[in-house]
């Protein structure tokens, strides 16, 4: 029973901390977050920039650009042919995130909640400004001790399952052709 | 007559899959593949949408946006989001949700007497909004979405949904019993519009293809409004050592 008892604890334990840690990790990157998108200073180029920083440091890239067009392309296609839909793929979600956020100012973000599911820690926050406010939910996995972000969910609307449905239809029309796939989406 | 049509278009909402069968994620609903047999006439649709709103609508929402004040904004579209509470209390009867029901009709009678529904008293006093139509009803009721369909200036549906909104029409104690209901719906078509226009902006410039994104983003926020764990049974990707 004692025991029983030190396992259920030591269980608790670990994933409040782990729960605590990622919401440590959470309010620094989130304020960085903040800081970018509120930034009314500086040139195009220097938000951007700051914008592909933040994503490289705490996106799961690699994880999510596979993810987007499945183990059958993987496996199909040569590295080389990987390596350059990494690369392009790197440079959409930059972009894609620039222009989905760039609009915002005086913005804050509030940590909510943290929930863990299957090793993923949902992230619940608010993302308000002077007009409206936002549900904002971060899907972060921990990756060799770092945290990585593998989606991100605006009002219900995820960022990881609205680019698989984009990917997968132009992969469908071009018959599974990965080179036409990095045309397309370097067109944004 | 109106009695086998009626049949007919039940028993094709009850029979028409709503997604094909790849794909299936944990909750059974699949994201990747959203059942779309009619998608070339939907594309020529969505781009005539766009081409009205780019010609007509969207010039009268930005100058709307920058000619009136934030309170005046947050007014109208609390206006209208007020005279659907009477409809959203019959929705949530149909649902065997009393407890939303009652708190519908209170937020419509609390809002409309102390504002005429311009000011949301009631989410201040701790009566939230919850959203629903007719559509979730026929949804919680076990009929299935049917084929997408994008719908002319209104926008994405799906069989389902469009038959809720025209049950909703012939049902709603509001629009029933103003004069001229057609106004109050132009209304509440420019108000949602106006609500959207940020969302909108964003769609047109950052996707590969608007018409799925838009497909995508419309079944989400649906399943949104139907499953209880919607967020944690979104599908992920797998994980790689990056």
């Amino acid at each position: 029973m004692r025991n029983l008892l030190i396992v259920i604890f030591t269980i608790f334990s670990f994933s409040t901390l782990g729960a605590s840690e990622v919401s440590e990790w959470f309010e620094k990157e989130s304020n960085q977050f903040l800081e970018i998108i509120n930034n009314d200073e500086g040139t195009e180029s220097e938000n951007y920039e700051k914008y592909k920083y933040f994503v490289n440091k705490n996106f799961a890239i690699k994880s999510v650009a596979y993810g987007l067009i499945g183990e059958n392309i993987i496996n199909n296609s040569s590295e080389n042919e990987l390596s350059l839909y990494l690369d392009a793929f790197t440079d959409y979600l930059i972009k894609t995130i620039y222009k989905l956020a760039n609009s915002s100012s005086s913005s804050t973000i509030i940590l909510k909640d943290v929930d863990i599911k299957d090793n993923i820690y949902i992230i619940k926050s608010e993302i308000s400004d002077k007009k409206s406010s936002a549900s904002l939910y971060w899907k972060v996995v921990d990756i060799d001790s770092s945290y990585k972000i593998i989606d991100v969910i605006v009002e219900n609307t995820s960022y990881f399952v609205t680019k698989k449905s984009e990917f997968n239809k132009i992969l469908r029309k071009n018959k599974g052709n990965l080179e036409a796939l990095i045309i397309e989406i370097g067109k944004i | 007559m109106k009695v086998i049509l009626l049949i007919i278009f039940v028993t094709f909402l009850q029979t028409t899959p709503s997604y094909t069968d790849e794909n299936i994620s944990q909750t059974g609903i699949s994201y990747d593949e959203i059942y779309d047999p009619i998608e070339p006439i939907n594309r020529a649709v969505l781009s005539f949408n766009f081409f009205i709103d780019d010609v007509a609508i969207r010039p009268i929402v930005k100058t709307y946006k920058f000619i009136a004040p934030e309170p005046v904004e947050k007014g109208v579209s609390n206006f209208f989001s007020n005279l659907k509470e009477p409809i959203r209390t019959v929705s949530f009867i149909f649902q065997g949700e009393f407890y939303k029901s009652f708190n519908s009709i209170g937020r419509f009678t609390i809002n409309t007497l102390t504002s005429l529904g311009t000011f949301d008293l009631a989410s201040r006093v701790g009566m939230e909004k919850n959203e629903t139509d007719f559509g979730i009803t026929l949804a919680k009721g076990g009929v299935s979405s049917g084929p997408y369909i994008v719908i002319p200036i209104i926008g994405p549906s799906n069989l389902r949904d469009f038959s809720g909104d025209v049950i909703e029409y012939f049902v709603d104690p509001i629009s029933n019993n103003v004069p001229n209901r057609e106004y109050v719906a132009i209304g509440n078509g420019l108000s949602e519009r106006i609500d959207l226009d940020e969302q909108l902006d964003k769609v047109r410039d950052s996707s590969s293809d608007r018409y799925e994104m838009i497909k995508s983003i419309y079944y989400q926020n649906r399943n949104a409004q139907l499953e209880e764990e919607y967020i944690q049974n979104l599908p992920v990707p797998k994980i790689y050592i990056e």
